[in-house]
């Protein structure tokens, strides 16, 4: 008997009326359904458009869904505004760590700011247990404490990604999001912090969704992980074979294009628009494999651990 | 007998007067570029690798100064010449494209004419015609140079504009500009940083066979040294201002000599590490104000530092094949 | 609070302008407090005997048409000047910040609400709304405070506005609602203090302004009357000696008051690097 799902996303869609025709909807995400264990890690790679951001947003309940349900801990999280989220007491247990960041803190805060602040709203702490906290989540981040009275743009790029990552621990967390954390750091320090990702995941058995259009980074440090193309999922499994035998093909596109992984699979083509698709794959424009059926009928995910949405899997 | 090199730089040396303190950003850089070569100039960010490339064309900063070497390109020592001198280089016989097309294009012309305009400052197309006959000869070669770089539809997207099109057809604009006068160097600066895996190769692929096609000498510049190991021939190592390591693509990542190259390729995740196996740089790139910076920057946080490091300044000798600037550098390859 | 007196005075020796600046707004300060306390003769007492004498040793600026100490006035007029630009600019700032905030974070019925009140208020010329003003409440020096703030509120508001659109999605407006923070506190603790910067410099383009409204307004006599000291009232009653050949009763006037505006827009600049944290080493 498996246990319970901390997160369980069933038949999440957003779409986005765009101005223009009446009625033109873009589909941003369309249909995601996954569930994510306590203390499992969760990959979402994706290139630019295919609504990774978005998800990402819908599950930390900055942005409201248009369908679907976000089940975590056995509460259907949809149901809440995301404006009166803020105050929930269930605010604490889903944070994000952002992809920049210069952009995702507080230029006239300092960092001892940045992370007493959920302390004190989330946490409910006093001053002396506020100051407490900020000091053990730094000492586990790697901050040492001097830094901790300076303005970000006093810190360098990996000292401002532990802020970051501190003030997303601070509240102590069930699941933690990882939108692109080390996309905008330098290859050394990225290093750094995917060690120190990884070890506090150990440490802390916090369920992690790590979202990254870098392969390489998201094989280490997942286990399962799911690709998205325009707003759809694609595949998924575990994350060794997804990147070893991928299934569908926009994932075998994907992984031949890292550097180095032998013959590259062009993809020729326009990419569909996201605005009112019919009801068909996403993918057959630029797909290598496409055939007639692929005109007709939309593909549902196929398999068993490993699932891809192809009909011809 | 070796040829002449398309790019000469010796001993280079560039600092920025800042309100804090004089940064000196470059030092007694050597470097080669010969016809036809696709080179890499891999480093973090702060190793000079940009401002290097921007001094070569004389777009740096303002608060830079040249304070030594020379950088010869066809005669020319592009760090002395006039204004009008590089201004007729640009473009015609040099170009570059940039980190981010959007910020790069002119977001309130259509790209076709943004072509137009660097066909027409260097005369190509134009000679000879005049009036509409010269409009027509400008708008088939910007037409073409659309079609070169895989723009489907070229007469239509002509007259788009930047904001019409994706981050990689902006991209691919920019490398028609800056290919359309046909440029015998082109330097890349980070050209598909902020692109998607399958855009990057895709652009990746478009530059190295345009190169390839038309014998022209790259320098691409990237902080990637995956990429870098998939599409150049030759790379240049940086570290903080300093040229340390230059070599054949094989033979760097075979057996890399200077101990923060050995580091860099062991930070990187690639295809086959793991978490464990990841071994980061250690501590930070040094404070290039210090008036205390040790000849070799590299020295305060590598394991193999001696006395002499701090002492005297190690060089990279142009002219090998392998090059290292390094007095303890990692064993050589076995032939 | 060492940290905060150590960075002004990096700032303000940086940059010479600056600093000429920094002393002339300290002076008209200095003047506005202590101005009554200092001058030699007393403003208001004329003297048919001196009338329009020409500057002297005695006195510096010269005299008017009833014999009273140019120099005396125009010093003790700072005090009301000033005193009726700051607090035009204080309000017009409060209101203009609050409603620009509020119309850049919450768009939709708030933005199109501000931004119409603000479109309505630039149609009017100052001129126009201060005599309307006054026609309906009354000619009081209270009701040229109030016209010179309606005034100046859509700098305020599109300031505020542009500069809450650009960051209303930032990274960190994000991390401040999963850190718990709701609309309200994002507003004043996340917002308010990042366009704060922008804002200042507003401020001090806008007290330059607000004192020549002022003085503009009682040239043609609104708000403050004659015998009251003030600068723009100074000016007036010297405008019809100005052909007659006794150009100092005018002219030293107008020169303070030019002094005055120019000192502050020159400080805007400064009270921007003050103020942000980004400036600081």
């Amino acid at each position: 008997m498996s246990e319970a799902p901390l997160l369980q996303v069933e038949r999440l869609s957003k779409r986005f009326p765009v101005g223009g025709r009446r009625g033109a909807t873009l589909y941003a995400v369309d249909d995601v359904s996954f569930s994510l264990q306590p203390g499992e890690s969760l990959g979402l790679v994706g290139e630019s458009g295919c609504g990774k951001s978005t998800l990402v947003r819908l599950l930390a309940r900055l942005l409201d869904s248009t369908e679907g349900r976000i089940v975590f801990d056995g509460q259907d999280l949809a149901e809440i505004p995301a404006k009166r989220f803020a105050r929930h007491p269930l605010r604490s247990a889903i944070q994000l760590v952002f992809q920049d960041p210069t952009d995702s803190l507080n230029p006239r805060y300092t960092a001892r700011d940045t992370i007493a602040e959920p302390c004190r709203l989330l946490g409910g702490m006093d001053a002396v247990a506020t100051q407490a906290r900020v000091d053990e989540v730094a000492a586990q981040v790697g901050l040492p404490t001097e830094l901790l009275s300076r303005y970000p743009h006093q810190l360098s790029g990996g000292q401002k990604a532990r802020v970051g990552i501190a003030r997303a621990l601070a509240p102590r967390p069930r699941l933690l999001i990882l939108d692109e954390p080390t996309a905008a750091l330098d290859v050394s320090v990225q290093a750094v912090v995917l060690q120190l990702l990884d070890r506090l995941r150990r440490e802390l058995g916090l369920a992690t969704l790590f979202v990254s259009h870098d392969l390489n980074v998201v094989r280490l440090l997942t286990d399962r992980v799911f690709v998205m193309y325009l707003g759809k999922m694609v595949e998924m499994g575990p994350s060794t074979a997804v990147f070893s035998q991928p299934a569908h093909p926009y994932t075998k596109a994907l992984v031949s294009s890292i550097p180095g992984h032998g013959q590259r699979i062009r993809l020729d083509g326009e990419v569909q628009s996201p605005i009112d698709p019919p009801p068909l794959c996403r993918f057959r424009s630029r797909c290598q494999s496409v055939q007639d059926r692929c005109q007709r009928e939309m593909p549902a995910l196929r398999g068993e651990s490993h699932v891809a949405a192809c009909h011809f899997v | 007998m070796t040829s002449v090199p398309l790019l000469e730089v010796r001993d280079f040396s560039l600092e920025f007067r800042t309100r804090s303190g004089t940064v000196r950003a470059i030092e007694h850089v050597n470097l080669r570029l010969n016809k036809g070569e696709i080179v890499g100039l891999v480093g973090e960010s702060g190793s000079g690798k940009s401002v290097l490339s921007y001094a070569m064309l004389g777009i740096s900063d303002s608060a830079a100064r040249v304070t030594g070497g020379s950088a010869v390109f066809g005669g020319i020592d592009l760090l002395s010449a006039s204004e009008s001198t590089l201004s007729d280089l640009r473009g015609r016989e040099i170009s570059m494209i940039f980190q981010s097309p959007r910020t790069a294009l002119n977001p309130i012309r259509p790209v076709g004419r943004q072509i137009e305009d660097v066909l027409r400052r260097h005369a190509i197309a134009t000679r000879g015609r005049t009036g509409p006959d010269m409009g027509q000869g400008l708008r088939e070669r910007s037409v073409q140079a659309l079609r070169e770089v895989a723009i489907a539809d070229p007469e239509r997207r002509w007259s788009a504009y930047p904001f019409e099109m994706s981050g990689g057809m902006c991209q691919r604009v920019m490398i028609a500009i800056a290919l359309a006068c046909r440029p015998s160097l082109l330097i890349a600066d980070e050209p598909t940083t902020g692109l998607d895996v399958t855009t990057q190769a895709a652009v990746m692929d478009l530059i190295t066979g345009l190169a390839r096609e038309r014998q022209m000498a790259t320098l691409f510049i990237t902080h990637d040294l995956g990429l870098a190991a998939e599409y150049c021939d030759r790379i240049v190592v940086m570290h903080a201002g300093h040229a340390v390591e230059s070599a054949p693509t094989k033979a760097l990542f075979a057996a890399p000599r200077h101990p923060y190259t050995a580091r860099l390729m062991s930070s990187t995740p690639g295809p086959e590490s793991s978490l464990a196996s990841l071994e980061p740089v250690p501590g930070q790139l040094p404070d290039l104000r210090r008036s205390d910076l040790p000849p070799c920057r590299f020295s305060e946080r590598c394991i193999r530092a001696s006395a002499l490091c701090s002492d005297t300044l190690p060089l990279l000798d142009a002219d090998a094949v392998h090059a290292v600037a390094c007095w303890h550098p990692m064993e050589a390859a076995h032939v | 609070m060492n940290n905060t007196l150590r960075h002004v005075r990096h700032v303000l020796s940086e940059n010479p302008v600056t600093m000429v600046a920094a002393a002339l707004f300290g002076l008209f300060v200095l003047l506005a407090i202590f101005g009554p306390l200092i001058v030699p003769y007393d403003p208001l007492a004329s003297g048919a005997a001196h009338a329009l004498k020409p500057p002297s040793a005695a006195h510096w600026f010269g005299t008017d048409s009833l014999g009273r100490d140019i120099l005396s006035r125009t010093i003790v007029a700072t005090r009301l000047d000033l005193g009726i630009a700051v607090a035009a600019v204080v309000l017009s700032f409060g209101i203009g910040i609050a409603l620009g905030l509020a119309a850049g974070y919450f768009g939709g019925g708030w933005d199109l609400t501000v931004t119409r009140l603000s479109d309505t208020i630039m149609a009017f010329p100052l001129f126009v709304l201060a005599m309307g003003i006054v026609a309906a409440l009354g000619n009081t020096v209270g009701n040229i405070v109030l016209a010179t703030a309606i005034i100046n509120l859509p700098f305020y508001v599109r300031v505020a506005r542009a500069e809450t659109n650009v960051r209303r999605s930032a990274g960190f407006i994000e991390a401040a609602r999963l850190s718990g923070n709701g609309d309200l506190r994002i507003l004043a603790l996340h917002l308010f203090p990042n366009i704060l910067p922008p804002a200042m410099v507003q401020v001090s383009l806008n007290m330059g302004w607000a004192i020549l409204n002022a003085a503009g307004l009682s040239f043609i006599g609104l708000g403050v009357r004659p015998p009251t000291p003030e600068w723009g009232i100074l000016v007036a009653e010297g405008a019809q000696f100005i052909v007659s050949g006794e150009w100092w009763v005018s002219f030293f006037p107008g020169a303070v008051l030019m002094l005055a505006v120019f000192s502050f827009n020159l400080l805007g600049d400064a009270l921007r690097d003050i103020f942000d944290p980004r400036k600081r080493t």
